[in-house]
This record gives C-alpha cells, sequence and structure tokens, in this order.
C-alpha cells in the first residue's frame, strides 16, 4: 500500500481544500467536508484544470474552468462538461495526519461502482 | 511553426478628401454629409471611438467583486468587470479564437465566461484564458494560453464615472478632461457622498446620426424654447422659461466637450413638475456653496446641458445620464440612466427615477420631439442636392470672453452655437490626424 502525506489534520477549516504533490500518483485535491476528510486526483477529467483551484459547493467540487462538478466523496462527475469520473483515494487518519492510499479508491466511490445505474 | 503571430494594428487610414469643404468651422458652415456617408462613419470608428476616452459605467453599478456589466464602446462590444483587488477592467466582449460574443447577459456576478463555440473559458479576473475544451490538443501543439485573454481596454474614474479607451496613445483620462471636470463637479460633487446611478439602463433606438444628438446636449438650449413648448406646458403649466431673458448664462467648451448653463438653480429640475425635487436642490445649495463655491452652487439643476466629447451627455437638474452609441451613420442606440446624489433621500431619488422617464426615455415629453428632430436632420441627407446644401452654424462668433475667470474657453451666453463649432473642429481634427500627437491644441483660438 503506498501512502501519501496530506495534510495536518487540524489543517484544513470544514469546507476548504488543498492541493497536494501526490508524486508518482500525480497532484492529489484533499478536502475538508463537514469535518470528514476526502481526496481525489486534482486534474479535472474534462480539460487541464486544477480542482483545487475551484470551489466547493455542498459536497460537490465545481471545476474553476467550465464550472463542471463532480461529487467529492465517489468522484461521481455531476454537470456538464464533466462526463468521467475523478480518481478517488482512500483516506487513513491518524492521531494527528491525514493520508492517501493511492492503491484504493473510497468507499463512495466502489459503492458507485458497484451499482447497477 | 509555435510562434504566436500578434496581429498588428492596421495602418491609420487616410483621411477622406473633401472634409474641410463639408465641415468649416472658421466659416460656421457644414454639410448634412457628415450625418449620412458611409466612409465617413467607418473612419469615425476608427479615428473617433476607437481613440477616445469613451464612458462605460458608473461605480455603484459594480458594487461587489465579479460584478460585471455589458455594453459597447463605439461599435466594439465590452465586459466591464469588478476585480477582487477593487479595480475595474474592460474587456472586448470577443472571444480572440473566432471572435463569438462572449456574454449575452446585461448584467450579472460571475466567476468567469465562457465562450459558447469552442468553450474557452475566461477568468473575471482581467478575462485571462483559463482553459479550453479538448485542452489536450492544443498543449500538444505548443498553445500558451496567457497570450489569448480577452482583448484589455486602458480604464480610468473620474468621480464615479467610469471610462476606457483602446488607444495606447491616448492622453490620460484627466489630461483628456481637462478643465471641464470642475464643470462635472457641479453634478459628481455635490456632497462628500458623491453620485450613484439610480434604477437601470434603459435602452431605445432613434434613427439618427450620433453627432446630432451628441451636439444638441453639447451647447443647444436654443431649441428648448420652440420644440420644447408643448411638453413645458404639460409639465409646468406654462411655456419654456425665456432663456433668452435669463440675467446671466455661459457657453464653455474644451477640446470638443461642451457645457451651457444659466445659473439659475433649478431651471432644468424644474421641468420633472416635482416641487419636493426643486426643494431638496435649494436646501441642498449652501452645502453645495461651501464645497465648490458660490458660482457652482447655481448651476446644480439649472438651464444646462453637457456633452463629453464625442458621445457621453447629461442634463443636471433632470439629471439624466446617457451614451448616443453609434449604429451606422443613420442610427444610433441609446442608453441611459438616472444619476442621483448617493446621499439624497430614498424618496427624492425614486422622484427623480420617474420624472427622468417622463421627460427623457422613450416616453418621455421633451425626448420624443427631440428625437423626431433629430431623425429627419439625419435622413433629408438621402437627397444628393440636399447632403451638400450649408448649415449654418454660425451664431454667437463674436462672444468669446477672453479675460474670463472661468476654466476653459468661454463664451457669453447659452444661446450660442460656440460649443457646436467647436465639437465639429474637433470631430474634424481627429479625422484628418494620423495619431494622438497630431491632434492640433485649438483652445484659446475658435470663435
Amino acid at each position: 500500500m503506498s501512502q501519501v502525506f496530506l495534510c495536518h489534520r487540524d489543517e484544513l477549516e470544514p469546507g476548504t481544500l488543498k492541493k497536494v504533490a501526490g508524486g508518482d500518483a500525480g497532484d492529489i485535491c484533499v478536502y475538508n467536508l463537514d469535518g470528514k476528510y476526502y481526496a481525489t486526483a486534482d486534474m479535472c477529467t474534462h480539460a487541464t484544470a486544477s480542482l483545487a483551484e475551484g470551489d466547493m459547493e455542498g459536497d460537490l467540487i465545481t471545476c474553476p474552468v467550465h464550472w463542471g462538478q463532480f461529487h467529492i466523496p465517489s468522484g461521481q462527475a455531476v454537470t456538464f462538461p464533466c462526463e468521467r469520473a475523478v480518481r478517488t483515494y482512500r483516506i487513513i487518519t491518524t492521531d494527528k495526519e491525514v493520508f492517501a492510499d493511492t492503491s484504493a479508491e473510497s468507499e463512495e466511490a466502489e459503492l458507485a461502482a458497484a451499482s447497477p445505474i | 511553426m509555435n510562434e504566436i503571430i500578434k496581429l498588428r494594428p492596421i495602418e491609420t487610414s487616410e483621411p477622406l478628401k473633401n472634409l474641410d469643404r463639408i465641415c468649416d468651422m472658421e466659416s460656421g458652415r457644414m454639410s448634412g454629409k457628415i450625418f449620412w456617408d458611409k466612409d465617413i462613419y467607418e473612419q469615425e470608428l476608427e479615428k473617433v471611438f476607437a481613440r477616445c476616452w469613451l464612458f462605460v459605467a458608473h461605480e455603484s453599478q459594480l458594487p461587489k467583486a465579479g460584478d460585471y456589466l455589458t455594453t459597447t464602446m463605439g461599435e466594439d462590444e465590452v465586459l466591464v468587470v469588478r476585480q477582487k483587488d477593487a479595480s475595474i477592467r474592460v474587456m472586448l466582449n470577443a472571444c480572440p479564437h473566432r471572435g463569438n460574443k462572449v456574454c449575452f447577459a446585461e448584467a450579472g456576478n460571475a466567476r468567469g465566461f465562457i465562450c459558447n463555440y469552442h468553450g474557452w473559458s475566461f477568468g473575471a479576473d482581467g478575462g485571462r484564458l483559463m482553459g479550453m475544451h479538448e485542452s489536450k490538443c492544443y498543449e500538444e501543439s505548443g498553445f500558451d494560453k496567457s497570450q489569448h485573454g480577452l482583448r484589455q481596454a486602458r480604464v480610468a474614474s473620474y468621480k464615479g464615472l467610469v471610462f476606457a479607451t483602446f488607444a495606447e496613445d491616448a492622453p490620460t483620462l484627466e489630461e483628456y478632461l481637462g478643465p471641464m471636470t470642475w464643470y462635472l463637479d457641479v453634478m459628481l460633487d455635490m456632497d462628500e457622498g458623491g453620485s450613484e446611478f439610480f434604477g437601470g439602463c434603459i435602452r431605445s433606438t432613434i434613427e439618427c446620426n450620433w453627432k446630432i444628438a451628441a451636439e444638441n446636449f453639447v451647447g443647444d438650449i436654443l431649441h428648448g424654447g420652440w420644440t420644447h413648448d408643448s411638453a413645458a406646458k404639460a409639465m409646468l403649466g406654462g411655456p419654456v422659461t425665456n432663456v433668452g431673458e435669463l440675467p446671466e448664462s455661459y457657453s464653455v467648451n474644451w477640446n470638443g466637450h461642451g457645457y451651457e448653463f444659466a445659473t439659475d438653480v433649478v431651471g432644468n429640475a424644474a421641468t420633472l413638475g416635482e416641487r419636493e425635487i426643486n426643494k431638496y436642490l435649494h436646501t441642498l445649495r449652501p452645502k453645495v456653496a461651501e464645497r465648490l463655491g458660490e458660482f457652482r452652487s447655481k448651476l446644480i439643476g439649472a438651464i444646462s446641458s453637457f456633452t463629453v466629447f464625442p458621445n457621453f451627455s447629461f442634463l443636471p437638474g433632470q439629471n439624466t445620464v446617457r451614451v448616443w452609441q453609434p449604429r451606422g451613420p443613420d442610427k444610433i442606440d441609446l442608453y441611459t440612466w438616472v444619476i442621483v446624489n448617493k446621499n439624497a433621500p430614498q424618496e427624492i431619488k425614486g422622484k427623480w427615477r420617474r420624472g427622468a422617464m417622463m421627460t427623457f426615455s422613450p416616453t418621455g415629453v421633451f425626448e420624443m420631439d427631440d428625437g423626431e428632430n433629430w431623425e429627419y436632420c439625419t435622413k433629408t441627407s438621402r437627397g444628393m442636392v440636399t447632403r451638400y446644401q450649408d448649415l449654418y452654424v454660425g451664431l454667437g462668433m463674436h462672444t468669446r470672453i477672453d479675460d474670463s475667470e472661468l476654466p476653459g474657453n468661454v463664451f457669453r451666453g447659452q444661446l450660442n452655437e460656440c460649443n457646436a463649432r467647436a465639437f465639429y473642429q474637433r470631430w474634424k481634427d481627429l479625422l484628418q490626424s494620423p495619431t494622438w500627437a497630431d491632434v492640433p491644441d485649438r483652445n484659446g483660438k475658435m470663435r
């Protein structure tokens, strides 16, 4: 299992996000969504854009370039022009730190993949 | 292969040959051809509208970052956007890919603007190109996003009025307005609150040349007692004030800008038929006198009109502000707003808004009579003989006051065509000058 350090547990206020260099995995965007941490690839799946420069709106991340949206927990594409889901990373938290497991997707993403719709 | 080709500005076109024949302000005559000719119009777009400072917005229309409005500079569509650092940027509302219009709304608040054609996305922050649909193929061809944002204009503000120009070599706005700022303060700086627009923009069309309207406001109160007699009787129950008998009035001009005014404090305002507005101005006047001096305090709602060259005009008193947007030699879109003092009571602001609509709007009792005059001044030049007949612009050739303490070129009396002469002279000078540096300085010299 490959772990990437994202941030300290008290570093991000709820409703804020941050871009982190992910090494081989590429840049990662970490979000504090109502006190719970999530992570996705930072690159939008539609065109070249950094999701960390966008806006969190509810549980959606709005891409700053064409304003398409993904569901943060599952990475599902929700609004045009985003069509393909963005890669999520499972979060591992310790006492004080937040990591991304780059070999696993979030639980919500796995549920979405398993869904017949 | 990856070089960005910058389109160079087109060389200034040669001045038209017959301009002196059709516009001779030393003799006080001109021809209707200046209101009708397509070649003249195209040169105006190039040498007047692409060169001068043009009004685009009042600061009060854009209170928050991301607030924007769309308007035109000449015939160029532009976006006016409030930035996060509180500055205002003005940029072409035309995508630098294939020229498509980017924003179709009149006003709003946005984080950016996306062209409908190929998905080029521009930030609200100065129209920076943020990204494109199918961005990967641009990256593969070495595309440099930073070179392809929305084209910017120069922007400057004077006491709430926001102007822009696309001319890199134009003088500063302060230089451009010159001593006319002393007179603009009469409307913009009555008290420490300054001014704001109240209500929205009314847009309408008049089938006339832009110059005939701009000239009317630059110095024509001569028409007031005749054109507007019936409207005045409707609004006031009596004829227009006998302007010829007012004890003190002036015409002032500078580089084509012009202001004609009496010192009767509320002559214009009174035409709205609202006693409370007259009372507000009379009550405010001592405060204005403290701030701007006794002389200017008598102008705040007086019989008067003003044009900032080329096409921004207003009436103190009725508080109507307008741009005569050129749409061809024989058509304008008239954009009009109401201006009020920020500190005026809400009720008074409301009366001004309604009053301006009743007098100077598509349904305005004064505007409709002006509109008809101007349409026919333009349309008669359909005829070839008419187009070349001499038009008289010679009234008041003997009225310059050489030792006036007032700023600008000062002339005796507001029943005068000296401001019209200065306006058309400036127009001709711009059409005959290859660059800003070549435009002659006629201050102190014209009759």
